[in-house]
């Protein structure tokens, strides 16, 4: 096959796709470059989950009217001008080609004023070619329309998921740049309806009362420290508050949202021992670094960030924060360290083994139940083995459209974030199919009217707003409606430490022998440990 | 300090106090009781921080003098005694006590350190029979909600106006609002949320004794104070607002059929068997009667596996057919506490909450939402 020279339609279209992946991703650009122009205003209006519409409005320095049409070439940059630069990088941007790439891919209209033009320049781009342009008025700042995202460009277009996953993404990054930019503020309207609206008061706490609502940022703890190169500062959940996620856990170096595995890592290891295995914590840390210690021009999207020295940063962050959780008021230790000798002396068996009736004989510890088959003893353990029950239950009355729903006397008002409040809109059937009676209730809000019965008595705020986590950011339909039930199961289960009577041990016992796979619980792990009278013969040495 | 008194009296007077010494707590001193000398008597004192219990007892003071002693070694020890004289004498911090042949030493801690039992003003003050507080407690207290995600809703709204006392508590499912008379009235309106924990504890240690118990309030509106026959007891309160339940109460019905409770409890309790292992629903269909039959209310449950029961049981029926699903333990709980002999459910759709109230008084409002379920 002869080798050809790409036309450049097509070059400019695979570097797009580079740099914008979905319509978050626009989004993502223009804000920084509004953010790089100094605005301390900055309003994102999204229409079908930003492919047909998508409006980024900034009160910045702007562009006069030669800039403007410097800056949708290709590499135009105003903020570097050498390599020597990216060594110290203080910018969002400085590749100078988010304009171009979006403009390639979509129709774009821009509309931008500097303090030293009388009037605004407006452009109309077309495949990245100019079709309009005109003098209109504005007050000094920018907006940028982006239309018709990947039109032209059927492949992407196939790849992006429903509008309201899609407007997902777009709250949850706008969520995190106001995290970043407490002195911004910022709007986010979502098919006409607001999502988030920060005060740009400065206050870290206020951002996080927005995007995580107010509870949960009353609770914060401040979290400072330096290490002479570094600073670090921001806010951290106290063990009482933990996710079921870690996507509540936001970095920022200089200023920038970043994901990085060894941050990450760093908190974590500060929770070490405060938090169950599997729960995580709510966390934004803003990280100063002298530009010359990082490296972010490792992926076209800038999402990822290399350090010089992964050690001194990674020690640091663990530091401040167990600072931070040491004066923390509730330092209730919780751990889940298995008894790794249980595994030898214990039996083990296949995991959809049928159950021999069983007859409960006592509690241990408030936590699990005593039980004698007719092939020995098996300790039950309670929550596990309610956890099954409940999930079976579960996806039985939905299967047969069946859910046992009770009704609450008074709805329930529960604060949400804005990216539980999109996974109501996106799995709105399933969360009525499960139970629910939700209702949208002004901004980040809803009220509860209904809930599935298992759930009564149970911290319901809690209880939803962990299933919305977790069902949220699942596409897969079939893995989000296990999680789901799942997520149900486990809030509905008795607890460990709750003390049963005799009545209430041999009803759980009987249900768990009923259930699909008694001897593991949704999430695998098993329910129940077994010891055989040859077993207990050898332990007390009456064999040989 | 040096005192004597009896036996039995220090061991019933540790007894009423038990309740409230701290179990789990951080602040050791807690797990202590005060015993010091008050005038001719001997007080003795705990608190867990959330309720404090205080109790007198007869006894002989020569020296005056307190100290903090752990709970339950002084309890333990106390009630194994023989019943007799027990002298207390304190040396340092060392309490030691003689009973017969018997005596020991136990270690106390200075009674300075101990949490101030909390002083309640009289600003506000009133009083209430015994037993009408005790059916108000009974009647409420169980409808407060044990999760504590929302403050206010784990205790009782309680309402003091004119010689009225009104006491409400929900738990987001139901709510139960009874209304009783105090013996003077007040002067201004007062409402406070008293947590349902301490109007437990309060309950208890009423016992059956016909008494008058007096109720104040501290100037900052944060405790209140019962003071009973020779006992006082002391409970924060919980800050916040309890939501509007008046509006909450159905003003109309569709339909109203009037049980007898005992039967309605016991149908109630064999659906429960049936329901249990389920979300425990309880269907309830009330039929009105005809002209020559009497009108009646079916009461049936099922569980997959195990099976279904019905009960049926006569009623008068004022209004239309009915069914509607409810928790069968919400209706036994109330059906438990009601002392009439008859009640009368209200209901109107299978989605609106149905009302229970006793017949022949119109003290108490019990609201109870359904369950919504296939029929
Ligand atoms: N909202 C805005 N206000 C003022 N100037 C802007 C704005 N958006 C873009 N510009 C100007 O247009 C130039 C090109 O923007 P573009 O986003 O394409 O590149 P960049 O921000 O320099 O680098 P990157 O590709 O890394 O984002 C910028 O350097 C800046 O000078
Ligand atoms: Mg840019």
């Amino acid at each position: 096959m002869p080798i050809k020279i790409l036309p450049p339609e097509v070059t400019s279209k695979i570097a797009a796709g580079e740099v914008i992946e979905r319509p978050s991703s626009v989004v993502k650009e223009l804000i920084e470059n509004s953010l790089d122009a100094g605005a301390n205003e900055i309003s994102v209006e999204a229409h079908n989950g930003g492919i047909s519409y998508l409006r980024v409005t900034d009160n910045g320095c702007g562009l006069s009217a030669a800039e403007v049409e410097i800056a949708i070439r290709r590499h135009a940059t105003s903020k570097i001008t050498g390599l020597e630069d990216l060594e110290h990088i203080r910018t969002l941007g400085f590749r100078g080609e988010a304009l171009p790439s979006i403009a390639s891919v979509s129709e774009v209209e821009i509309l931008s004023r500097d303090s030293g033009s009388s009037a605004a320049s407006y452009l109309h781009l077309e495949g990245g070619k100019v079709s309009a342009r005109e003098k209109k008025s504005r007050p000094q700042g920018t907006t940028i329309t982006v239309r018709r995202l990947f039109q032209n460009f059927p492949a992407r277009l196939k790849f992006l998921k429903s509008a309201s996953t899609e407007s997902g993404h777009i709250a949850t990054l706008v969520g995190q740049f106001a995290l970043a930019f407490p002195e911004v503020k910022f709007e986010l309207v979502i098919d006409g309806k607001n999502s988030l609206r920060t005060t740009g008061d400065a206050e870290l706490r206020s951002s996080v009362a927005v995007v995580y609502g107010l509870e949960t940022a009353k609770k914060m703890l401040e979290v400072e420290g330096t290490d002479g190169m570094l600073y670090i500062q921001g806010l951290a959940s106290p063990p009482s508050v933990e996710r079921s996620t870690r996507s509540y856990m936001s970095f920022f170096v200089n200023r920038r949202y970043v994901r990085n595995a060894l941050l990450a890592r760093a908190v974590e290891t500060a929770y070490e021992g405060l938090l169950m295995t599997g729960r995580h914590p709510v966390a934004v840390i803003n990280i100063a670094i002298p530009p010359e210690e990082t490296d972010v021009n490792v992926h076209p999207t800038k999402l990822e960030v290399k350090f010089r020295n992964n050690n001194t940063v990674f020690t640091a962050l663990v530091r401040t924060l167990r600072d931070t959780l040491a004066k923390s008021p509730l330092p209730a230790i919780r751990s889940g360290v298995e008894d790794a000798s249980a595994q030898t002396l214990w039996g083990q068996f296949p995991h959809n083994a049928v159950l021999p009736p069983l007859r409960a004989v006592g509690q241990l510890s408030s936590s699990y139940i005593l039980a004698e088959g007719e092939d020995g003893l098996y300790l039950v353990d309670q929550h596990a083995a309610h956890e099954r029950v409940l999930f079976d239950k579960i996806l039985l009355q939905r299967a047969q459209k069946k859910p046992e729903v009770q009704g609450m006397l008074e709805p329930l008002a529960i604060e949400l974030s804005t990216q539980q409040e999109q996974a109501i809109t996106a799995c709105g059937g399933l969360l009525s199919e499960l139970g629910f009676t939700l209702e949208p209730f002004g901004e980040r809000t809803c009220l509860v009217r209904a809930v599935p019965a298992l759930l009564n008595g149970n911290n319901l705020n809690e209880a939803i707003r962990e299933l919305l986590d977790e069902i949220g950011g699942e596409q897969d339909t079939q893995k989000r409606d296990i999680k789901a039930a799942q997520s149900l199961a486990c809030h509905g289960a008795i607890r460990a430490g709750q003390t049963l009577d005799s009545g209430e041990m041999a009803s759980l016992v009987k249900q768990l022998e009923r259930t699909s796979q008694p001897r593991t619980c949704p999430h695998g792990r098993p329910t129940m440990i077994h010891l055989s009278p040859q077993q207990l013969k050898k332990e007390f040495g009456r064999t040989g | 300090m040096k005192v004597s008194c009896l036996q039995e009296n220090l061991n019933k007077g540790l007894g009423i106090i038990g309740r409230a010494v701290a179990s789990r707590t951080t602040l050791p001193i807690t797990q202590n009781v005060l015993i010091t000398t008050d005038q001719s008597q001997l007080k003795l004192a705990a608190t867990n921080l959330e309720i404090a219990i205080s109790c007198w007892i007869g006894a002989k003071i020569e020296n005056e003098g307190s100290i903090t002693i752990p709970a339950r070694v002084l309890t333990e020890f106390v009630g194994s005694l023989p019943s007799d004289i027990i002298s207390l004498n304190l040396k340092h911090h060392t309490l030691e006590l003689k009973c017969g042949r018997y005596e020991a030493r136990i270690n106390g801690l200075d009674a300075a350190d101990f949490p101030p039992i909390p002083q309640v003003g009289d600003d506000f003050s009133t009083k209430v029979k015994a037993e009408d507080l005790k059916l108000a407690i009974s009647q409420v207290a169980f409808a407060a909600a044990t999760e504590e995600s929302r403050p206010v809703l784990t205790g009782v709204q309680t309402e003091f106006e004119g010689s009225k006392l009104t006491m409400a508590a929900a738990d987001g499912f139901r709510l139960a609002v009874h209304r009783a008379n105090l013996i003077e009235p007040v002067k201004e309106k007062v409402a406070m949320i008293i947590p349902a924990k301490a109007y437990h504890e309060l309950n208890r240690l009423m016992g059956n004794e016909d008494q008058e118990i007096e109720i104040t309030l501290n100037s900052q509106k944060s405790q209140v104070l019962f003071k009973l026959k020779g006992i006082e007891m002391v409970s924060q309160l919980i800050q916040g607002n309890f939501p509007n339940y008046s509006q909450l109460i159905p003003q109309t019905y569709g339909t109203k059929a009037r049980i007898d409770v005992a039967e309605f409890l016991r149908a109630i309790k064999m659906a429960a068997i049936f329901a249990r292992d389920g979300s425990g629903i309880a269907r309830v269909i009330v039929t009105p009667g005809a002209t020559v039959e009497a009108g009646k209310i079916t009461i049936s449950a099922r569980a997959d596996e195990i099976g279904d029961n019905i009960g049926e049981i006569d009623a008068l029926v004022d209004g239309e057919a009915a069914k509607i699903a409810f928790n069968a333990r919400y209706l036994a709980d109330v059906l438990s506490v009601v002392k009439q002999a008859q009640v009368s459910l209200e209901v109107s759709t299978p989605s609106n909450p149905g009302v229970i109230r006793p017949v022949g008084t119109d003290n108490y409002d019990h609201v109870v939402m359904p369950m919504f379920v296939q029929w």
